[in-house]
């Protein structure tokens, strides 16, 4: 154990790592390199008090980047080896679907069918879990309907579940070097790592076909990089190798944002220490103001360029694969579904004029159809006397299982011209020439299957029941014409540029148009409200007086008209390009994700997590169960670090205010910056979410979880720096034991295997703990029977 | 204090204060006046930092006036006051009377200021005490509070609108002069003075907003003198302790009183000088040489004058408005049964004392804005599609329960013995008008899908053990703790209702119903037992029941404090209920996107030809330089913080800590009186920028300030220039506009070029 610690109880440390800053490149010395006035100091406290970042310290500097002990390395592997035990063991139980397993599972078969799907989170995670089971042979049959907790069948759900697995094995020394590289000793990085190792919720999220894993691996990457990239800005900036560092923490920051949008606050992480980094640097004078710029920009390369690019790549890639239509398509708008294999719509004439046969979309939502279909309303109209069966306008919702609009009869409508007593004379369109279709014209419009006019009238709707609205329904019947109240006047407003004709007159695809109830003046309307169970859930369609304008346009999709030769202009959507198709996908995504609001059984709020409140229970079968719940001494450790860290930082606050020179002590000035670093990401990982109002879970908090081990294990260097090494070790050797007995101790929980009942009742250190002991059996005997299927 | 007088401390930094430029400081005046070089240093070196009233080193004694020349002379300073005040005077008054119609919120403030002449109690978001100044007006006025402020009609003849309107007026010419005396004291010179108080003079939507029947020009009054105090409180600083110190600390706290009391955007500037205060304190906390004695003496004053002070005005408007409301109104419904008891008018004091079988009953949720239980022949459309069960605000048939024994006991006899209800009993609830028994199963209520669903079912004979409710006493308001409590009082005894079958407990919160359930609140069955959550206490409200005698309101008793705490929660949670509906396109509304580029402005009443017609627009120069400035101090804080980093030096000594402090109070209060409104939910008008509005032209006060009028570099020609130009720019577009402020006769069509942007809706 003598190789843990290094050569000797005072090693001196090369240079004080800050991770926040580096100080500004030593000036080129003017002769050999002065020796330091201090050589060889035996402790902080006989450190050279003064500057903060003193350039030499009588030895040459170090390269940069990391350092390790030769010792160490066999060390380090020796860990790895304990991590893949401890990760790897029994990979294949359960052999059902396990929690959001279920989600990620279809996403993967969705890819390897090419299936367009949508989901919250960038594709990158899901990506390598799909690569994993292709690899492997999966042929893409998860069932769709497959639900939580049912046997996998004919799925590689192991070598899925091998790569959250490998990844959270890698966290592993990743930690170390993390700490190795803030300078910490090496005894502080083992104790670092062996904590990341028996975290029972780091565990149990690895084992999983979850995003977690991959995140908190790219997290933990990124800060490795980053403390790599300022080690060697330390030492000598615009090097080769710091360039390499510099463009893996791009590449890496990039990886993270694409796995999960979390990925955003190790950005603002790297991006505020980015930000002081270039402060100090602009501080000091010797720096001209044409190198800071070339530091702005190497940065502004490598950090904001680097990864936007690796995101967006990530997303053609994701484009790419998904070529054919799928359930997601009703997320996106018909322009882009357009470009889906199996949406794609033949083109249609450009004009329309009374007498076309249309079909008309709703310009906000998606484009939904407007729809009728021989079904009446239960309430409203038909206590308005309409005595028979009328016809509802709604729209098809994007689950109702439609054919092609064009081949569903009930999207298609007719054109007629509605004039009145004094208005132009009646304009018959089978006989005359054809007439477009312009701003003010007003028209009726005629359900083509029922013959039915669209009809509105001063009836509550039925869902939004409120004063503004009015409802739609189809109305009228053989032999009578219908009645002002199918009137609709056609308002543009707005055309295409590119089409200088669809302002003046209505051209398919390429007008958008609201249409105004001629009597009443409100604007047909529909917004993502859905009719009951009656309407088939399909959304509402209303008249609204005060319409707000997004919701009350319209453009026309399919245009046929008897008059017009087969010669006559055709159109078809516009094909958009990769970036409106990015820019409207992260739109969709952010709006789903905005809209998870609704309560789910094992939610909490963050303000729980560093208690470690409740967990997750992830699945519960034969008396076993696989519940989330962190090892309770690693977690309240790194609570206590971090509770810890203010109270010190807010003593050296107020006595920094009352004068006392705390901050000379340049062993102090290191561990200030080191447990800065760490608080820091630790806070950006984990406040935002108090402003979050989505439904949010424990797992939430394993990035600022990493941050807060870290702290712990930056903690303890610091408490035993000044103890002899044997003590030291020993001090070490508690901590891991304690955490390995807690991690033994709730192991059936991580690994799904045999638990008593009064093992799990006495484990509920918290009565808010909610794992289901009474499903366990009382004793260990009973369950033999049903562990047939551990293999 | 004598030891102390004589101490010394020597101020190495700070970023407030100029009076802390000098090397030598003393800690109350009697020594200042002790120490004479002291004083003289201090005026001689860091004058031009100081206000200008400090500037002016006047002898202590003058002659009295003997010529009008003298008088004018020596009172030069309170000319320009005096005069914009006259004038301030004019655009405010000027024909206010001329619309003789009910304009824009009037409708509400005017009907608020009725209540009061007539004590009603009624609910309202906002504070008493502007309202409470409504009435007063009326009352000054002779009005007598019979008049419907409906919108847009006509005022009868009794209603003396116009008196009205002027009394509340004046607080509108009041934020000239004292926007005058900031500037003043925020050390602006004589020029950004004059600039600053003429955009405050000329603002269209300062003038048009307090020309009317409304809070805001209370509320932009109070505003203005609390920052005003801010501002003379910092510069009596140098004599901490001082009989003006205290002086204009007071001010300052009963000035955040007064303003938090009209309307709570008042909050904002208390944040503003809070913030002040923080890093006061915390600037003196480093100042070695302070005894902690006189350190500790600077917290008290602050939490005596600042927390405890506004904290009294705020309580005393509303025991004001108990006192004068002591009549049931149309605002009962959302106050406790116990308050509603002591109101005149109100029937719950005729309450039989103790409920017993049998009786017919209401039951009110003691959570804030708890309304009673209800229920209705709707079903749900949702879940078991039985009968709704819902909390609804307002007095109905349909709020009627019976008490009934279980299914498992006799059937209740109207004439047998009388059995009072008791702490445990089981019992059946009776939709009065329905006969259905209330009801819960395991399945999802609509909204909160984590409880059970509460319906109405089945009828005097069909039901089941789902209909046992068990009756568990919290504790009892009048006789204590649950031990004391042996029968269920009415109103007095909090209760909880707990479903037997799946022991949850009956709850209502602040879920509200889609429009099937006509946006009453969601009632459902919790099934975590938490003894402490106020949204499952219920009480008796009303209790009716023949056999019993009537009870006495002395039974009833209501303390203040529980009232004024449930009803300032009740304002908080209508306040953030009004929510815009994501449907309807709401043209008065805007969003705060809008504001500083003025975008949008506000028809305040009908746009017919013969109306007269009010547009509340800002006086475009006013808005869109307060905005540029804000984004060029940020600009030019950048720029200074950046050259400091790389050691320029580019300020006097103090200049710095000068420019940032009156920065910091600008851009700040801006900040604090803006973003808010962005993180709000509810719906948003142009008016709630004009608060932030002071700031921004504090801003551009003070950087034209910066830049050019106490630049070294210009000449005073240029300087004259730019003021005069800044000047006829304000008054010229004011001139341009003042058609919307005093109102247009005739077709809009006839007053040409006031559509500046096409977002304004004017024509």
């Amino acid at each position: 154990m003598a190789s843990l610690h290094g050569p000797s109880q005072f090693r001196p440390r090369q240079a004080y790592t800050d991770p926040l800053l580096s100080p500004p490149p030593p000036p080129p010395p003017p002769g050999p390199a002065p020796s330091s006035p201090f050589p060889a100091t035996p402790s902080y406290k006989a450190r050279p008090v003064g500057p903060r970042y003193s350039q030499s310290r009588g030895k040459p500097h170090p390269p940069g980047g990391i350092k390790l002990h030769k010792g160490e390395w066999k060390l380090l592997l020796l860990v790895c080896a304990v991590a893949v035990v401890v990760r790897f063991w029994r990979l294949g139980w359960p052999d059902s679907v396990i929690f959001d397993e279920v989600h990620f599972g279809k996403f993967a078969s969705k890819y390897v069918k090419s299936q367009y799907y949508v989901d919250v989170h960038p594709p990158l995670a899901k990506l390598l879990i799909t690569f994993a089971a292709f690899v492997s042979g999966y042929d893409g049959n998860f069932d769709s309907k497959i639900s939580e907790s049912a046997l996998y069948e004919h799925v590689p759900y192991v070598a899925m579940r091998s790569l959250p697995a490998t990844l959270g094995v890698l966290l592993v020394p990743i930690t170390y070097l993390t700490l190795r590289a803030l300078d910490c000793r090496a005894d502080t990085a083992l104790l670092g790592s062996l904590f990341i190792t028996f975290e029972n919720g780091l565990l149990t999220q690895s084992r999983l076909i979850l995003l977690d894993s991959p995140l908190l691996f790219f997290t933990a990457l990124t800060i490795f990089f980053w403390v790599g990239f300022a080690n060697e800005n330390r030492a000598a900036p615009f090097t080769h190798s710091w360039w390499v560092w510099l463009t893996c923490v791009g590449l890496s920051l990039g990886a993270v944002v694409s796995c999960k949008w979390v990925g955003l606050f190790t950005i603002a992480t790297i991006g505020l220490c980015t930000i002081r980094q270039l402060w100090v640097l602009l501080g000091d004078t010797r720096v001209s103001i044409a190198l800071w710029i070339r530091h702005f920009l190497a940065r502004a390369l490598c950090l904001i360029a680097v990864p936007a690019t690796f995101y967006m790549a990530m997303f053609e890639l994701h484009f790419l694969i998904l070529s054919n239509s799928g359930d997601g398509d009703g997320f996106m708008s018909a322009e882009f579904q357009h470009t889906l294999n199996g949406k794609k719509m033949a083109d249609t004439y450009a004009d329309v004029g009374v007498g076309s046969k249309i079909v008309m979309r709703h310009w906000n939502t998606n484009g939904g159809f407007l729809h009728s279909h021989d079904h009446s309303y239960p309430g409203g109209s038909k206590r308005a006397s309409l005595p028979f069966s009328s016809p509802h306008a709604n729209r098809t919702r994007r689950t109702t299982n439609h054919p092609y609009p064009h081949l569903d009869v009930n999207n298609g409508w007719r054109i007629l011209n509605a004039t009145w007593d004094n208005h132009s004379p009646g304009y018959d369109w089978e006989t005359e020439p054809f007439r477009a279709l312009a701003d003010g014209d007003m028209i009726k419009l005629q359900h083509i299957a029922i013959s039915k006019m669209l009809h509105s009238h001063d009836i509550r709707p039925p869902v939004s029941e409120v004063d503004f609205q009015n409802e739609v329904s189809g109305y009228g019947f053989t032999g009578f014409s219908g009645d002002a109240n199918d009137y609709w006047v056609v308002e543009i407003a707005e055309g295409d540029r590119r089409d200088r004709a669809s302002s003046k007159r209505v051209r398919t695809l390429r007008t958008l148009f609201k249409l105004k109830h001629a009597l009443t003046g409100c604007y047909l309307f529909s917004h993502k409200v859905k009719l009951p169970d009656w309407g088939y859930e399909q959304q509402e369609v209303t008249c609204n007086k005060n319409a707000v304008r997004a919701n009350s346009l319209w453009f026309i999709e399919l245009s046929e008209h008897n008059k017009l030769p087969a010669t006559s202009p055709k159109v078809n959507y516009r094909k958009p390009g990769f970036l409106s198709k990015f820019l409207e996908l992260q739109q969709v995504m952010w709006t789903t994700n905005a809209g998870f609001t609704e309560r789910h059984a094992f939610d909490c709020r963050p303000n729980t997590w560093p208690i470690l409140r409740r967990g997750i229970n992830f699945w519960v079968k034969d008396h076993r169960q696989i519940y989330l719940l962190g090892n309770p001494v690693v977690w309240y450790l790194s609570t206590l670090a971090v509770a810890l860290y203010f109270f010190a930082r807010g003593m050296l606050i107020l006595r920094a205010k009352r004068g006392y020179k705390d901050f000379n002590n340049s062993g102090l000035v290191f561990y200030d910056n080191l447990c800065s670093f760490l608080v820091l990401g630790w806070a950006l990982h984990y406040a935002p979410f108090f402003l979050m109002a989505r439904q949010l879970f424990l797992h939430h908090y394993f990035p600022a979880l990493w941050f807060a081990v870290l702290l712990s294990a930056a903690v303890y260097d610091m408490a035993t720096s000044k103890l002899k090494p044997r003590y030291r070790v020993q001090v070490a050797l508690v901590l891991v034991g304690l955490a390995v007995w807690t991690y033994s101790h709730f192991n059936p929980l991580v690994y799904g295997s045999v638990w008593t009942r009064g093992k799990c009742e006495s484990s509920k250190w918290l009565k808010t703990l909610d794992f289901a002991c009474g499903d366990f059996y009382p004793n260990v005997s009973l369950c033999q029977p049903s562990a047939r299927r551990l293999s | 204090m004598a030891e102390e007088s004589t101490r010394r401390r020597n101020v190495s930094s700070s970023s407030y204060g100029n009076s802390k430029k000098e090397e030598g400081f003393v800690y109350d005046d009697q020594s200042a006046s002790q120490d004479d070089a002291d004083g003289k240093g201090l005026s001689a070196k860091h004058a031009k930092f100081l206000p200008r009233g400090q500037q002016h080193v006047r002898p202590r004694r003058l002659p009295p006036p003997s010529t009008l020349t003298e008088f004018i002379q020596q009172n030069w300073e309170w000319i320009p006051p005096v005069i914009y005040t006259l004038l301030a005077a004019f655009t405010r008054y000027y024909q206010i009377g001329k619309s003789n119609v009910v304009v824009w919120d009037e409708a509400h403030f005017g009907k608020f200021g009725s209540h009061y002449l007539k004590r009603d109690f009624y609910f309202d978001v906002h504070p008493p005490l502007g309202k409470m100044l409504v009435g007063l007006a009326g009352l000054l006025s002779g009005y007598d509070g019979s008049f419907e402020f409906k919108s847009g009609e006509a005022y009868p003849s009794h209603v003396p609108y116009t008196a009205m309107r002027v009394i509340l007026a004046t607080f509108g010419v009041g934020m000239v002069p004292i926007g005058w005396f900031t500037a003043v004291e925020l050390g602006f010179s004589q020029r950004a003075c004059h600039l600053v108080t003429l955009m405050v003079l000329c603002d269209c939507a300062w003038a048009t907003i307090s020309r009317f029947i409304l809070l805001d020009s209370m509320l932009l009054f109070f505003t203005f003198t609390t920052v005003f105090g801010l501002t003379k409180f910092h510069n009596q600083q140098w004599r901490s302790f001082s009989f003006e110190w205290w002086f204009w600390l007071a001010f300052t706290g009963v000035s955040i009183g007064c303003v938090d009391s009209v309307k709570w955007v008042g909050f904002f500037v208390t944040a503003l000088v809070g913030l002040y205060t923080i890093e006061d304190l915390w600037e003196k906390f480093g100042d070695l040489q302070m005894p902690i004695r006189i350190y500790l003496r600077h917290w008290a004053a602050r939490i005596l004058c600042l927390i405890i002070t506004p904290f009294m005005v705020y309580l005393a408007s509303f025991k004001i408005h108990f006192l004068i409301l002591n009549h049931s109104g149309p605002g009962d419904a959302q106050m406790s049964s116990l308050f509603q008891a002591n109101l005149r008018g109100n029937d719950f004091s005729q309450n039989p004392l103790e409920v017993a079988y049998g009786s017919k009953i209401t039951l009110k949720n003691m959570g804030w804005g708890g309304g009673l239980l209800h229920s209705h022949p709707h079903s749900y459309p949702t879940g078991s599609q039985q009968q709704q069960v819902t909390c609804y605000h307002y007095k109905d048939d349909n709020n009627h329960w019976l008490v009934m024994p279980r299914w498992d006991e006799k059937e209740y006899d109207p004439n047998g013995d009388l059995r009072f209800l008791q702490d445990g009993d089981t019992v059946r609830l009776i939709h009065a008008s329905t006969g259905r028994n209330m009801h819960s199963h395991p399945l999802p209520a609509p909204i909160t899908k984590l409880n059970n669903e509460v319906s109405c079912y089945g009828n005097a004979t069909v039901g089941d053990h789902q209909d046992h409710w068990a009756v568990e006493v919290v504790d009892d308001l009048n006789m204590g703790s649950k031990d004391k409590v042996h029968r269920i009082h009415s109103l007095t005894t909090r209760l909880r209702l707990k479903h037997v079958a799946q022991g949850c407990y009956l709850r209502a919160a602040n879920a509200i119903l889609p429009q099937w359930g006509w946006k009453q609140v969601e009632v459902s069955c919790v099934k975590e037992n938490n003894p402490r959550d106020a949204h499952t206490y219920w009480n008796v409200e009303s209790h009716w029941n023949d056999r019993l005698p009537r009870g006495e309101v002395k039974l009833y008793r209501s303390p203040f404090f529980r009232d004024f705490w449930h009803l300032n929660v009740a304002m908080m949670t209508s306040n953030n209920a009004l929510i815009p509906d994501p449907d309807k396109e709401d043209i008065l509304a805007s969003t705060p996107y809008q504001w500083p580029w003025l975008n949008v402005g506000l028809r305040m009443c009908g746009w017919g030809d013969q109306q007269i017609k009010y547009y509340l627009l800002g006086n475009p120069i006013v808005w869109w330089s307060g905005t540029a400035s804000l984004l060029l101090s940020l600009v030019a804080l950048g720029v200074y913080l950046l050259r400091m980093q790389r050691r320029y030096n580019d300020f006097e000594p103090g200049q710095w800590d000068h420019v940032l402090y009156v920065g910091k109070v600008a851009l700040i209060g801006w900040f604090l009186h803006y973003f808010p409104f962005l993180a709000m939910g509810r719906v948003t008008y142009i008016h709630h920028y004009l608060p932030a509005l002071w700031f921004s032209v504090l801003m551009t006060g003070h950087l034209l300030d910066h830049f050019i009028f106490k630049s070294k570099r210009l000449s005073e020609r240029t300087k004259w220039t730019v003021f005069i130009f800044c000047a006829l720019a304000v008054i010229e577009t004011f001139l341009w506009f003042r058609g919307i402020v005093f109102g247009i006769e005739g077709p809009i069509q006839d007053y040409k070029g006031l559509l500046w942007r096409k977002s304004w809706n004017i024509y």
